[in-house]
This record gives C-alpha cells, structure tokens and sequence, in this order.
C-alpha cells in the first residue's frame, strides 16, 4: 500500500510515478512530487519505480521564483 | 560608545499621520542637496489610480523627473513604498517594500519588491511613500523615527561601509534596548565603483540577536543610493498588532489571515517544504527540465547540480523561523551561520549569510560552471557586503567567461587572471576589484551592455557574436531561467517593462513542460494576465510566493491551475477587508493595468518603451553556436522538420543553426505582435490613446507624450 496525497493506494512490484498518475485525475499540471521527501520531476516519472509504503506528495505546479 | 561620529545638520518635528484603512494619505519628500524635508498629503486622484506601493513611486518619479534625467542627475528620485495592506502581521508575505529610481543600466524605472521591516515602518511612522531626491557632498544618514516623530538628517563620518556591519551599529546606535524597532537602508563599498549596486534592507532577528537582510537588487538602485552619498535610511517604529493598519473590517481581516497563513502552515511542508529550503527546490526541478541556466545559458542542465540544490542547504542552513515579515507562515529567507569565507576582508573569519535563494545559486553557481555550494555562499556574503545585486553578478560574470573561453578577451585585459568557467577564485577577486573600486572587476561592473561596446571597441572583439551571447534585455542582466524552448516565457522577459526579471511573468512549465497555450492568442492572454496580477502585489505591499508557491489542495481541480483563483479571492477580501473598498478578483487586473501601462509610458519619456527596445539576445530564444545545437541535436532538427517543415536531409549543422533562427526571431516578432494587441498597444508597442483613456490615465503630459510619438 502507498499513500499519494494522503489517499491510501494498492502497491505492485514494479510500480512507477507515470503509472500511479494515470491513474488520477486532474494532474496533467504536475512536472514534480516528492517521493518519500526526495524531488521527482517529470523526466523521470517514467523510470522511477515506487517501493511499497512508499509517502508521495504531487507538487503545485511550478511557479518560478 | 559608537567608533562613528554623527552630526545633526536638521530636524523635522512632525504631527504623525494616522493609518486609516491601510493608507496614511502623506507623503514624505526629502532633498538631500539642501536637508529640505516636507511632507505633502496624497492626491485622492493619485490613491484612486495608482493604489499604493509602486504605483506611488512611479507617480511621485515621474513628477521628479524630466525625459532628459539620468541617473546620476540630482533631480532622479528613490521611491520607496509599502501599500495599504503592507505591515499586516501574520498575514503570509504582507510586508514588502516597493523601490524605484531612474536605472543606471536601462536609463528606466526599475522596480524592486523587497522584504526587511523598512516599507512597513514608514508607514506606520506616518507616510506611503518616501521621496528622496538631490545629492549631498558629504556622507548623510536619514532616520525616520516614527516613535518620537521626528525626521532627522544627520553628516556622518567613520562609518563603515559594510553593510552588515554598518546595518548593525546604525540599529544599535538608534535602538539598543529594541533593536527590533530599527529597519536600515543601506548599499556597500561595490555600490560607489559599479553600476550593479543593490540595497540592503534589515530587519532584526530577535532569537539569532542579529541583523538580517534582503535585497531590492535589481538594476543599480544602490548604485544611485551611493552617488547621493546617502549612506543609510533609518526607519523606527515600535508596537505592531493586527491593527495596525486601522483596517475598515477587523473582523474580515482576521479571518482572511487566519484562513491564508493555516493553509500554508499545513500544505508547505507537503508540497515545496519552503520554511525549510527556501526556494532552493528549484534548482533540481530546472535541471531536470533543461531549464537551469549552466555556462552562460548555453546548456540547461548538468549532472553535478545535485550538490547545489536542496539536498544540501536544507542541512546547511540555519534552523529557526526566517520570516522577512513578522508571522510570514512561509518563513522563507534562510541563512546560514558560521560560515568561514576563504577570501576577502572577512577571509578566516566565521560570518552570517542571508541566503542563498535559487536565483544566486543558479546565477553565482551553475551558470559560472560551478557546482560547489559554499563557493556560492561566499559569492552571497559578499554581494550583500558590498551591496552588489548576485544576479546581474552572475550572469554578468557568465558572459565574461564566455568571452574569455571564445577568445574575444585574454588575460591581457583581465589583468592576467583566468576567467575561464569554473574559476571560483577569480570571480571572487572580481567582487572584492569591484569593493575596492580597481581592475577588470570595475569593468565587469558596468554590466553586460556597457562591456560589449568596451570589449568591442577597445579589445577588438566581435560585437555580433556577443549581442548573441551577452544575456541582457533593456541593458538590464536576465535573471536565471533558460527560455530556449519557451516562447512564452521569451515573451515574459523580452516584454517585461523594467528588463528580463522573472517577477512580471514566469510561465516556463505552463508553455513548455505543459503546452497549455498553444497559440499566439494564448500566450499573449497570459501575457497580460499574469503580469497584471503580479504587479497588483507590488501595489499592495505584498510578496508574491505565498500566492503560487503554496496552493490549495483542490487547486489543480481548477480549469486554469496556475491562477491559484481560490487564493486571488482571498487577495480580493483582504484587500477589501482592510480599504474598506469592495473588490471581487475580477477587479484587482484593472487595478494593476492603469500602473502597467503608465510604467510603459514612463518608459517612452525616457527615451524607451518601444518595440526595438522589446528585443532579446538570440541565446534566450535558440542555439548560437553549433555545438549548443549539437547537445540537443534531436529537439532542434525535430523543431524545423515538424513545426517549421524544413527538409534538413544532408544540411550541414551550421545552416540548420540558420534557419531555426530566421524562424525562431520571426515567432518572437508575431508574439510580440500578439501581445500588443492584447494590451492595447499599438504595433509599436506604445499604449493607445483609447487604452489611456480607457484607463484614466489620459493625463495632459501623457497625451502630449503621446502625441509626440504618433499616437493620436
Ligand atoms: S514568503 Fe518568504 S520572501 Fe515572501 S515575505 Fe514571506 S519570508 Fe519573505
């Protein structure tokens, strides 16, 4: 189990950010999210795999300085 | 006893002005030449149309002012103002300061929103906007004692010119029982030999026992701070509660600030963790999109940027709240203590350093080649210390190293030392030539416009290749975001009023990580929006990041997310709550508008303010050389074949370069046509007579001014 935002979600091997946020709605805006506190940006959604009881926030979009 | 000395040459006993619904309704106007002081009321037209804050500044400037004025005239002002809102405790970011003058870079306003207790502190002690004009022939200091009512100009000799220490023996001198009662203006010793000048502005840390610092930095104030051998502004002011402000709806007010401050006291530490790393956690999310400025914007990422971003400060900086504004739930301007710098006057010493936020780890970091986090703090600590802005530092410096790596200057003119990217020892000494007023950092503080035509007409470089690389739009340095695959944000900096500073538009991810606004139409409607509403903080006296930085949980079930329109209500209410004047959002864009426009007219009596003067180095917009094509070869051969169906089969590198940027130029040409329209300009970009009209700001020198350019 993982929790994104607060909302607890099932784990799988193998799981990624992409994945996780296909399933949602309304995150077409999100380039970041903190996985278990570290920075994720969206070149990587893809490629990073999720471990379970993994903690994961979807960062407001980027708002520059 | 004080090791300075100063000497009251007057003194102005005042009957203080009491703050109704956020405004006190005077101005304070002080005359540096002659110690005149005076304290005018304020127009009810001018608090109809111009707010507060910039808008005040801006209309007080151009009163001061004539199109022949330059900087270093007598009769160019400072301007500095809070707003109606400003100095509300608790309220997230509600205590900025809004300063302007004539630019020694751009021969423009230049506008700067800063933190520090100082914009507040006048206000309570009586005034919306202080004016200072002339030039001294000694050294002077103003305080501005709003807890005795007094206003006193002082000569003063033996003071140093450091502006940590100056800030700190000024605050204790003026209030050593309540240090916190003291806000002081200051610039430092690189401010008097540069044109890159900023101003320190204090505010006094109370758990740390320390002055602490932010910076209106950009475009040279501090530089015509010190050319009016104005050494320091002291504000004093004592008591500040949620009254303060004399608000026309207490009740309201309290609950649109308890509602802000507990939103972001739950979300920021799920969402950008900002009370703990600043705005440091940027620099990885702009490496990660290409957008993290690396060799002078040649490149956008680099695989050594973990080691400056917010892995590493948030363990170096200090902990403890870092509000720039009394309650800012964001507490965002973190320092580090203890740091040992291995140059310089301070060299061996342990110093507090104020900072760094991302723009000076990006500017003195990443975009000089260097990836080493304390190198960048000392970078910090002495740009404050010498009153020198880090941003036009950085990306100045960043074109120097490229001219010297191109060959276009040698150690012949830099005075033997190696300015190749990468050298951390040698940008330092740049800084401490600058402090000390000698060298080829004298030269590099003249800013970027000013050495491409010495570099060209005394060292024989190649004046086409470095208008290309030389990052500066107006003669002001661009703050630190590449825009090469983002039109919009091409738009953003190439159109913004005082020069390529991010703090009118940032719109990188909507345009080009998110391709919201795919057309012309698009990008020119958030052209408009967004700069409107930004310039609507600098109007109140608020700071913008706890509108956009911290958003609700809902936000992104909004169709335009960006907007962040639950909190532009809150905006709306407070604004309200405190003026007593109803607002819906809806009304806060045409607030800001009427400023805009008569920003861009200020512009056009200066000598500026038209399309030639929207222009921008080709280094924003696409590849200059072959190899930065060469380094993301895939994105530009698929920007000619697939938007601009070129058939590139067997073209050399070279002629690729070409024409991607025939067609690159001519896009930014048909955005700025597009942008025009939208903000009732005419295709020179000046305002219309049916849009000063239409926003009251048809003044009689307006029009004439108007007039005077074919716009009729
Ligand atoms: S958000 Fe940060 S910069 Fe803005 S007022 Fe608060 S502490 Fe200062």
């Amino acid at each position: 189990m993982i929790t994104v935002d607060e909302k607890k979600m099932e784990w799988h091997q193998g799981m990624t950010i992409k994945e996780v946020l296909d399933k949602m709605e309304n995150v077409k805006f999100c380039a970041a999210v903190r996985l278990n506190g570290k920075l994720v940006s969206s070149p990587s959604f893809e490629t990073t795999l999720i471990p379970d009881n993994a903690v994961i926030y979807l960062l407001p979009l980027i708002a520059g300085g | 006893m004080a090791d300075f000395t100063l000497k009251e040459i007057k003194t102005l006993e005042y009957v203080r002005p009491e703050i109704e619904k956020g405004y006190t309704d005077h101005s304070l106007h002080i005359d540096i030449s002659s110690a005149d002081i005076r304290i005018n009321p304020v127009d009810k037209m001018v608090k109809e149309k111009f707010i507060g804050g910039k808008g005040y500044d801006l209309w007080f400037m151009w009163n001061a002012v004539t199109g022949k004025t330059r900087w270093n005239d007598p009769e160019n002002a400072i301007c500095i103002a809070s707003g109606p809102l400003g100095g509300t405790p608790g309220y997230p970011g509600g205590g900025k300061s809004i300063v302007t003058t004539i630019s020694p870079l751009t021969g423009i306003p230049i506008d700067s929103n800063v933190g520090g207790y100082f914009g507040p502190y006048i206000k309570f002690a009586g005034f919306d906007v202080l004016e200072l004009t002339g030039k001294s022939d000694k050294e002077l200091v103003v305080l501005i004692d709003g807890i005795d009512s007094k206003i006193k100009i002082y000569e003063v000799s033996g003071l140093t010119d450091d502006s940590y220490e100056l800030s700190m023996k000024l605050t204790d001198y003026f209030d050593k029982d309540k240090p916190v009662n003291i806000s002081v203006v200051s610039t430092g010793s690189a401010a008097k030999h540069t044109e890159l000048g900023c101003l320190n502005f204090t505010w006094f840390d109370a758990k740390r026992k320390r002055v602490r610092y932010k910076q209106a930095g950009r475009g040279g104030i501090g530089t015509v701070f010190a050319h009016k051998n104005i050494k320091a502004v002291v504000a004093r002011w004592g008591t500040v509660s949620m009254k303060i402000n004399n608000p026309a709806d207490l009740e309201a007010m309290k609950t649109v600030t308890k509602l802000h401050a507990g939103e972001i006291n739950t979300l920021d530490p799920k969402q950008n963790r900002m009370a703990l790393v600043g705005t440091t956690h940027l620099v990885p999310i702009m490496n990660d999109h290409d957008c993290l400025p690396v060799n002078n914007f040649k490149y956008g990422q680099h695989p050594e940027s973990h080691n400056i971003g917010e892995a590493v400060y948030e363990h170096i900086f200090d902990k403890g709240f870092d509000g720039c504004w009394r309650g800012c739930a964001v507490a965002c301007a973190h320092g580090v203590k203890d740091f040992v710098p291995f140059t310089g006057p301070y060299k061996g010493q342990k110093v507090f350093v104020d900072g760094p936020e991302y723009e000076t780890v990006a500017g003195c970091g990443s975009n000089l080649g260097i990836f080493d986090p304390f190198f960048i703090l000392e970078m910090n600590f002495y740009c404050d210390t010498y009153g020198l802005d880090t941003i036009s530092i950085g990306t100045g410096i960043a074109f120097v190293m490229e001219c010297f790596e191109m060959g276009l200057i040698t150690k012949e003119h830099t005075g033997g030392m190696d300015l190749s990217f990468g050298n951390r020892l040698n940008s330092l000494e740049l800084l401490h030539q600058m402090a000390r007023g000698e060298g080829f950092g004298v030269t590099v503080g003249k800013g970027i416009r000013k050495m491409k035509a010495i570099f060209a007409r005394d060292f024989g470089a190649d004046a086409a290749i470095m208008q290309d690389i030389g990052m500066e739009s107006k003669g002001l340095e661009f703050s630190e975001y590449m825009t090469k695959e983002s039109l919009a944000q091409q738009g953003g900096y190439g159109m913004a009023l005082k020069g390529p500073q991010h703090d009118e538009a940032w719109l990188i991810f909507l345009d080009m990580v998110h391709n919201f606004m795919p057309t012309f139409e698009n990008k020119a409607e958030a052209l408009h929006w967004f700069p409107m509403f930004r310039t609507w903080f600098g109007l109140c006296g608020l700071c913008k990041l706890p509108w956009n930085d911290i958003v609700p949980e809902d936000n992104r079930q909004n169709p335009e997310p960006a907007k962040v329109m639950k909190h532009v209500g809150w905006y709306a209410d407070f604004f309200s709550s405190i003026t007593g004047r109803k607002v819906s959002p809806d009304d806060l864009i045409p607030m800001s508008e009427a400023v805009y426009n008569f920003q861009r007219l200020f512009n056009l009596k200066m000598g500026y303010g038209t399309r030639e003067h929207d222009t921008l180095p080709y280094r924003s917009v696409g590849p200059v050389t072959v190899d930065e094509y060469l380094s993301r070869t895939e994105r530009y051969d698929k920007d000619l074949t697939d938007n601009y169906k070129v058939d590139i089969a067997g073209m050399q590198t070279a002629d690729k370069v070409a024409i991607l940027r025939k067609h690159r130029e001519s896009r930014y040409e048909q955005l700025k046509d597009a942008v025009y329209k939208r903000r009732g300009w005419t295709e020179n970009g000046i305002p219309t007579v049916e849009t000063v009209n239409r926003l009251g700001i048809d003044f009689p020198d307006v029009m004439e001014l108007l007039k005077a350019h074919g716009v009729e």
